[in-house]
């Protein structure tokens, strides 16, 4: 495995409020990389200023100081067609709430990302095959999202994000709307896709069990990155009793 | 609480509001104005025969505007309570009691009514006094120094109308919020009611629509067969046909497209599924769309018809524009002035019971009269170049018709044309009928109206529209079609701009829903251009699905009008054009604000 950094954010400031109003600075300065094939988790309190970075890393915000370098490409300085363009080839992404277009079937949603790059049709199906097989969604590409349980909503997305083979996928509590089954399901699946074809994730999750996945927890706190938990040699159930002790640890020392 | 929680949710969707609160002002601005006109007594008493005709016609319109208002606030309505059922959907799962929300919706409805139409009134008042005077000065000519703007019946009229209007809207409302599921009013329209492929009932469909529609083109074409029946029969098959069609041509189309390599590219997949999306909710409003197009622009067709026959009525009426007897010095120098095509003078004498004229003056000059040939052209609507025949003194001997006309009105002596030895043995007073033609009448007016002044000081008024030539013919002309002509583009423009606000709030009113789904598309990395593109392209559609079928609607609709009118198909290109420029920037508005309401604003804030 190579170290080349796949993200490199480097000090992130972000206030909210223009000048002159009552402003909130969100984050105050957040200096982190993921290497290239890394399995990264963000942890941390609701309204710790989670969502507000992974929109600054998706080109969704812009910082209001620091940069963000995203498969070497300084993204906050990126313009118009250039920051559409960016999340349509670079980057993945799964939400919580799945985003699946309604009005699509199951396998125009996977499609979609290639469709905007105008990928021939003719090349597009092979694709969407290859990965509905390695996600076991063969059988409900010809529905529409609003046919299916939410675990196969979230797989489904999950193509979507993979399909333009991006440089990284980010995922903002992708399992928080799933029960505990789906989202083992989902975790054994992104695990996987990481381990074999070697794409880097970076994800914003409350869960335990989910963050046991990663092979390194950034816990934020007040808009900084508090402390690091690496998985190291340990297997996945001992990472997860350390989160909880941790995690405990941390909350005990936010409530003094 | 909940009055404060309420009056928030307006606040934060000012702008939408002021969209709705603009259209309802200026729907009941225009109902005012047309009442206004339409039952003014001094505008009824001002006009001569032409106008008894006119008033008929008016309460017709009247009729018809009161409809369009009725679809057009239902419109408006649904606009509003999808605005405002995501907030009381909330309102309902925190426990607030339906009969009061109930209430809550029902006051809305009701404050932004009766406000709408109170200002809508005034807004009205303005426009008649400035709007409608100017119309009625320019197409009717008519004299509007005694006319009043301000009618109270058509205030008591239209505020009458459009509260009881907004009391059942309220009502409609109300029933509509209690009865919804919570869920059903947090989720808006976000259910699909997707268009499944039945290619047998489609096809029953397709043939029992274009069935219909070619029934009621027919009944259109031989009006005369089927006498008053008809209209209601015509109507009747035609909104059929239209909806039928566009349930299944509609679906198969985007169903077809869908299975093209086109569909594969960009985002044309997502705008086709948008149209599927909610098709069956479109099939009514597209159908009522292309019917009020129809009637819209077939009543500033025929309207600017009736206008148009003024000219052709002026022209095609007499050889002259004016006959004068004994015309003064003064009167001379007038029409010496004016822009003239011929100008001619002939001898007469007049005895108890006979007018004389010289045989030999008329062989030097002949007389000249409208060519039957060029009659007989332009009622089969080609455009001719209007042509005039020469009566030599023989010929107006055997044929003295065309002198008839131009005999002082009431006149009821005989014409004889005599030789010149014969003339001079008259005993009567040698007199002088002195023509003259102009090149255009209308150019002319101010200079025409004044030669009749000098010469008739006395009874100017009505020696004014019966002085023989095509001046009178000309005035005549003006007040009945002119009125026709007024008639039809107020109404045309009335129908057109309620008619696209109906398409334009139901395309909105959508875009609440469709919201998430341009956020999504805006996260996958759709560039906006491509959001706007596919934007544009949706609600082109929407509007152009209906605009197609009515310009044929209104292509057949003609033949109605084929006994009224000389040519009804003539220069229809003009009011196609002026109904297609208002039509587009109706378009153009709808696809602004549907964009400022879906496209996720650019955060960028350094
Ligand atoms: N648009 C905004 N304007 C002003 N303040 C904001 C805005 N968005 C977020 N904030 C504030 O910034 C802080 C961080 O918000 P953020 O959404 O990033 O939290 P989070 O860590 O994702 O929380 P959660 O776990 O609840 O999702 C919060 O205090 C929030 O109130
Ligand atoms: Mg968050």
């Amino acid at each position: 495995m190579n170290n080349q950094a796949i993200v490199s954010a480097r000090d992130i400031r972000k206030i909210y409020g223009h000048k002159g109003e009552k402003q909130y600075e969100a984050l105050k300065g957040i200096t982190f990389d993921v290497k290239a094939g890394e399995f990264v988790g963000i942890m941390g309190a609701s309204g710790s200023g989670k969502t507000t970075l992974l929109n600054i890393l998706t080109t969704l915000d812009q910082p209001t100081q620091g940069t963000v370098e995203i498969n070497g490409q300084d993204i906050t300085s990126l313009k118009g067609n250039a920051v559409a363009d960016f999340r349509a080839k670079e980057i993945g992404f799964i939400f919580q709430d799945f985003n699946l277009l309604e009005n699509l079937t199951n396998s125009e949603n996977i499609a979609l990302p290639l469709s905007l790059q105008n990928v021939a049709a003719a090349e597009i199906k092979p694709q969407i095959e290859k990965l509905a097989k390695q996600l076991s969604i063969t059988g409900i590409l010809d529905k529409y999202p609003n046919e299916i349980s939410g675990g196969q909503k979230q797989r489904v997305a999950a193509a979507r994000a993979l399909v333009s083979q991006p440089a990284i996928l980010f995922g903002d509590e992708p399992t928080g709307a799933l029960d505990s089954s789906s989202t083992t399901d989902l975790l054994e699946m992104l695990n996987e896709v990481n381990q074999q074809q070697n794409v880097p994730i970076l994800m914003v999750t409350h869960d335990p069990l989910s963050a046991s996945y990663c092979q390194r927890i950034l816990f934020i706190q007040d808009g900084k990155i508090g402390q690091e938990l690496k998985r190291g040699g340990q297997t996945r159930k001992q990472f997860y009793k350390q989160i909880i002790d941790d995690l405990g640890a941390f909350q005990g020392q936010e409530a003094d | 609480m909940l009055r404060k929680l309420a009056f928030t949710g307006i606040k934060s969707r000012l702008r939408d509001y002021l969209v709705l609160f603009t259209g309802l002002v200026i729907s009941s601005a225009v109902f005012y104005m047309f009442e206004a006109l339409a039952t003014n007594p001094q505008f009824l008493k001002n006009s001569t025969n032409g106008m008894s005709a006119a008033s008929f016609i008016f309460q017709f319109g009247s009729v018809l505007l009161t409809i369009i208002s009725l679809v057009y606030i239902f419109y408006a309505n649904s606009f509003l309570l999808s605005m405002r059922q995501h907030d009381y959907g909330i309102f309902m799962m925190l426990g607030a009691k339906p009969t009061k929300i109930g209430r809550l919706i029902l006051t809305e409805t009701l404050v932004i009514g009766a406000l709408s139409s109170v200002i809508g009134v005034v807004v009205g008042c303005l426009l008649t006094a400035s709007l409608g005077s100017y119309l009625m000065q320019s197409i009717l000519q008519t004299n509007v120094a005694n006319f009043h703007a301000v009618h109270v019946p058509a205030i008591l009229v239209t505020l009458v109308l459009y509260l009881v209007l907004f009391v059942i809207a309220g009502f409609i409302n109300r029933r509509k919020l209690i009865k919804t599921p919570v869920l059903g009013l947090l989720k808006g329209d976000s259910q699909p009611n997707r268009a499944k492929l039945k290619p047998v009932s489609q096809f029953i469909q397709v043939v029992l629509g274009i069935g219909l529609l070619a029934v009621g083109y027919y009944v259109m074409k031989h009006f005369i067969d089927f006498q008053l029946a008809s209209i209601p029969l015509a109507l009747v098959t035609i909104v059929f046909g239209s909806y039928l069609l566009f349930n299944a041509v509609f679906v198969w189309l985007v169903v077809l497209l869908k299975k093209t390599k086109w569909a594969q590219r960009g985002i044309n997949n997502f705008t086709l599924s948008q149209l599927d999306f909610r098709i069956r909710n479109y099939t009514k409003i597209l159908a009522t769309v292309s019917i009020l197009f129809a009637l819209a622009l077939g009543a500033i067709t025929v309207g600017m018809g009736f206008g148009k026959e003024t000219d052709l009525f002026t022209q095609g009426s007499s050889g002259y524009t004016m006959a004068l007897e004994d015309p003064s010095a003064a009167v001379k120098k007038q029409v010496n002035k004016l822009d003239t095509e011929k100008k001619v003078s002939y001898s007469e004498k007049q005895s108890k019971d006979t007018v004389y004229y010289v045989k030999e003056e008329f062989d030097r000059i002949p007389l000249q009269d409208v060519s039957d040939n060029w009659m007989k052209k332009m009622s089969k609507g080609k455009k001719a170049k209007i042509s005039y025949q020469s009566f030599d003194g023989q010929k107006l001997q055997k044929n003295p018709g065309s002198l008839y006309y131009l005999q002082k009105n009431g006149s009821d002596k005989t014409v004889k044309i005599i030789s010149q030895s014969e003339f001079a043995k008259i005993q009567a007073p040698r007199q002088q009928l002195y023509l003259f033609r102009v090149k255009n009448i209308e150019k002319s007016k101010k200079s025409l109206d004044k030669i009749v002044k000098t010469a008739y000081p006395k009874n100017y008024e009505t020696i004014r529209s019966t002085i023989p030539g095509g001046y009178a013919g000309y005035l005549n002309g003006l007040e009945v079609f002119g009125g026709f002509e007024f008639m039809g583009f107020f109404l045309g423009i009335a129908f057109l701009a309620m008619l696209a606000s109906c398409l334009m709030f139901k395309i909105l009113s959508g875009a609440n829903s469709d919201k998430h789904r341009y956020e999504m598309l805006n996260k996958l990395g759709v560039r906006k251009n491509t959001l706007r593109r596919s934007i544009s392209r949706e609600i082109m559609t929407l509007y152009a699905l209906p605009g197609v079928l009515g310009i044929v609607h209104v292509l057949f609709g003609l033949q109605l009008f084929k006994t009224l009118l000389i040519s009804p198909y003539q220069g229809i290109w003009l009011p196609f054009v002026i109904f297609i420029v208002l039509y587009l920037l109706y378009y153009l508005v709808t696809v602004k604000l549907y964009e400022s309401i879906v496209l996720p604003a650019v955060e960028i804030d350094k």
